[in-house]
C-alpha cells in the first residue's frame, strides 16, 4: 500500500500551528509552527515520541481542548476551524473529521449498546432509525464482524478488544468524514490485530476517498499504512517526506535515530537499538523543548 | 444478593418483562428480586386501592372491644380504642407511601439537577450550590419540621415537604460526585468528538453511567425516609391523630406494646417488609442498569 497518492487540493491543512497551555509557570508551548497537509485519498503519518506534540495536534484539529490557546489555521476543505463558533465545529465534528481513538474501551459508552453509539453520529443528524441501523449493521459487516445484525444490540464490554476497535472505526466512519484522523489506534491492541485493523482502516479509507491522518509513535505500523511522514519532536515536524525516501535515507539525525530503535528481522544478533534520546541532536533542543 | 437460583421457567411473560431483551445470560433477576418486586409493587398497590380494602372503618372507636387479640373477627386484634388494626393497615398503606414516595421523589429530582449543575457548571456555580447543600445537610429535618409545622400547621403535608427539603442535599452531594468522576471519561469525550451536543452529551452518556448509585441510593432511603416520617408523626408535626399511619400507629400503641403486642407488630412488620422488599428493589436495579453486570463480564 504505498503506491502514490493522486495530488488533489489538501483536505486538511494545517498551517503554522502553535498550541500552547496555561500552567502554574506561566503558558507551555507545547506545538511550535507545525504545517502539514493532507489530500484526498491520501494517508500520512505523524510520528514522534510520547510528549512530542503529535497528540495535541490532532486535537486541535477538532479544537477537543477548551483550555488550550492556539493560533494558525487548520483548513479543512478551506474552511478555518480555529476561527469557528462552537455550533459550526460541532458541524465539522463527526460528520467533516472523525478521530479514532487509542483505548477503545474506555471511548465507548459502557451502558450503551454498541448499535446506539454507531447510529448516534447519523440519528443526531436526523437520520432515521431504520436506515441508520440499516447503514451500521453493513457497516460492521464491512469491517468483518462476525452476524453484525445480532451484534448490534451487544454491549461494548461483550466485545473482545480488536472487534471494540472496529466498532469505535465504524463510529468514526459511518457520517462519512472527509477526514480522518487515528490517534494512535492500534496502541492497545495485540500485533497481529494491529495490522487486521490498520489494514481495514487503509482499505476503508481507500473506499471513500478520505484523508486520513495517523498518529503514532510506531514506525513499524506507518511504512505498511502510510504514503507521507512527518516526523515531530518537541513541538516541530523536523522531518517529512514520502515513507520510501524518509525511510531509505532519513535526512535529520533524530529520524534517524527513531529508526535506529526500531528492531529489524535482518538484524545481526546482538545489534544493539539505538535510542532516541542518545543519539539526537542535542545541541539544539534542551529536554524541556526549550530552544538554546 | 447471595442467592443465584436458576428461576424456573413458569411466567414466560413475565420473565421476559423482567429480563428485558431476553440478554439475561446469567440468570440476575432471582427469585428473591422478584419476591421483592413482587411485595414492593403490592406495596404500591396497596397505596393505590388499601383504604378501599379494609374490611371495617378503620376510624370506627369501639371501647368495648378495646385490645381484643387477634382472631376470626379482628385478624389482627384492635387497638386501644378498640379500632380493628388490619383495616388500619390497609388504610394507612397509602399515608405512609406515598409520603415517602414523594419525598424521595422530590429530593432525587432537586438533588440531581443541583447535583449536576454543580458538577458541571463551573468552579463558582460549583461552590455557591455546594454551601447551600451545606446548609441543607447542616438542618436536622425535625427541627425544620417543627418550624414548618408552626408556620402552616402540623400536617403530613409540612412534614413531606420539611422533610424533602432536608433530604436533596445527600442526593446533590452525591450525584456531583458522579457525575464529575463520568464526566471527564473518555467516551465523553469520544461522543464530542462526534458533534454530539451539550445537553446530548449530559442526558444520553453522562447521566446514566452516573446515576445507578443514586437509585441504589434511593431504594435504600426509602426505609430511613419511612421512619423518619413515623418519628415526626410520633412528635406530632406528621400525620394527625386520628389517621392511620404506619408510624404513627407504633407510636401511639406504645403503652400497650407490652400487653398486646399485636398493636405494634402488624404496623411494625408493614413497615419492615416494605422497608426490605425496597432495599431489594435497589439492588435489583443497579444490576439492572450496569450491563456489565447484567449480562456477566467476557
Amino acid at each position: 500500500m504505498s503506491g502514490h497518492p493522486t495530488q488533489g487540493t489538501p483536505l486538511l491543512r494545517i498551517q503554522d500551528l502553535c498550541v500552547s497551555y496555561p500552567t502554574p509557570d506561566g503558558l507551555k508551548e507545547v506545538v511550535r509552527g507545525v504545517d502539514l497537509s493532507v489530500s484526498r485519498g491520501e494517508r500520512v503519518a505523524l510520528v514522534g515520541e510520547s510528549g512530542s506534540g503529535k497528540s495535541v495536534t490532532a486535537r486541535s484539529v477538532l479544537r477537543l481542548d477548551s483550555e488550550a490557546r492556539t493560533s494558525g489555521r487548520v483548513l479543512i476543505d478551506g474552511q478555518d476551524v480555529l476561527e469557528m463558533n462552537s455550533k459550526e465545529v460541532r458541524r465539522v465534528r463527526g460528520a467533516r473529521a472523525g478521530l479514532v481513538f487509542q483505548d477503545p474501551l474506555a471511548s465507548l459508552n459502557p451502558v450503551k449498546t454498541v448499535g446506539w453509539q454507531i447510529t448516534q453520529p447519523l440519528r443526531i443528524r436526523g437520520m432515521g432509525r431504520r436506515e441508520a441501523r440499516r447503514r451500521a449493521v453493513d457497516l460492521l459487516g464491512r469491517l468483518g464482524v462476525a452476524d453484525p445484525a445480532r451484534r448490534f444490540d451487544d454491549y461494548p464490554h461483550q466485545f473482545s478488544g480488536g472487534m471494540r476497535q472496529r466498532v469505535v472505526i465504524a463510529i468514526a466512519v459511518i457520517a462519512e468524514p472527509q477526514v480522518l484522523i487515528a490517534d494512535e489506534p492500534t496502541t492497545a491492541l495485540d500485533v497481529q490485530v494491529q495490522a487486521q485493523v490498520l489494514e481495514l482502516l487503509g482499505e476503508l479509507a481507500q473506499e471513500k476517498d478520505m484523508a486520513v491522518l495517523l498518529i503514532t509513535h510506531d514506525l513499524g505500523i506507518v511504512a505498511g499504512f502510510a504514503q507521507r511522514v512527518a516526523v515531530m519532536r518537541d513541538g516541530k515536524l523536523v522531518e517529512e517526506g514520502d515513507v520510501d525516501r524518509v525511510y531509505a535515507s532519513p535526512r535529520h539525525p533524530y529520524t534517524r535515530a527513531l529508526l535506529d530503535a526500531v528492531p529489524r528481522i535482518g538484524d545481526q544478533p546482538g545489534r544493539r537499538l539505538g535510542t532516541a534520546a542518545a543519539t539526537a541532536d542535542p545541541v539544539s533542543v534542551s529536554p524541556e523543548g526549550e530552544e538554546l | 444478593m447471595s442467592t443465584t437460583t436458576p428461576v424456573p421457567t413458569r411466567s414466560a411473560g413475565l420473565r421476559n418483562l423482567l429480563t428485558r431483551k431476553g440478554g439475561n445470560k446469567q440468570g440476575h433477576t432471582t427469585f428473591v428480586d422478584r419476591a421483592a418486586l413482587g411485595v414492593a409493587g403490592l406495596m404500591v398497590l396497596l397505596a393505590l386501592v388499601g383504604p378501599y380494602l379494609a374490611p371495617m372503618d378503620p376510624y370506627a372507636v369501639d371501647l368495648a372491644k378495646s385490645l381484643t387479640p387477634p382472631g376470626s373477627e379482628h385478624w389482627m386484634g384492635t387497638d386501644a380504642n378498640g379500632r380493628d388494626i388490619l383495616s388500619r393497615v390497609l388504610a394507612g398503606g397509602r399515608t405512609t407511601i406515598l409520603a415517602t414516595v414523594a419525598v424521595i421523589a422530590v429530593a432525587t429530582v432537586i438533588g440531581t439537577l443541583i447535583g449536576t449543575a454543580a458538577a458541571l457548571g463551573g468552579r463558582i456555580v460549583d461552590e455557591i450550590l455546594m454551601r447551600i447543600c451545606d446548609v441543607g445537610l447542616s438542618l436536622p429535618a425535625i427541627v425544620v419540621a417543627l418550624g414548618l409545622a408552626a408556620a402552616m400547621g402540623p400536617s403530613l403535608q409540612s412534614a413531606v415537604i420539611a422533610l424533602a427539603a432536608t433530604w436533596w442535599p445527600g442526593y446533590a452531594r452525591l450525584v456531583r460526585t458522579l457525575v464529575r468522576e463520568t464526566r471527564d471519561a473518555e467516551f465523553v469525550e469520544s461522543a464530542r468528538v462526534l458533534g454530539v451536543s451539550r445537553t446530548r452529551l449530559v442526558l444520553r452518556h453522562v447521566l446514566p453511567n452516573s446515576l445507578s448509585a443514586l437509585y441504589v441510593q434511593t431504594t435504600l432511603d426509602v426505609s430511613a425516609v419511612m421512619l423518619v416520617i413515623s418519628g415526626l408523626s410520633f412528635v406530632g408535626v406528621g400525620a394527625q391523630v386520628p389517621a392511620s399511619e404506619w408510624g404513627a400507629m407504633i407510636a401511639a400503641s406504645r403503652d400497650t406494646a407490652i400487653t398486646a403486642w399485636w398493636t405494634v407488630l402488624f404496623p411494625g412488620l408493614a413497615i419492615a417488609l416494605t422497608a426490605i422488599a425496597f432495599n431489594l428493589v435497589g439492588d435489583w436495579l443497579r444490576v439492572r442498569t450496569d450491563p456489565t453486570l447484567r449480562t456477566g463480564g467476557r
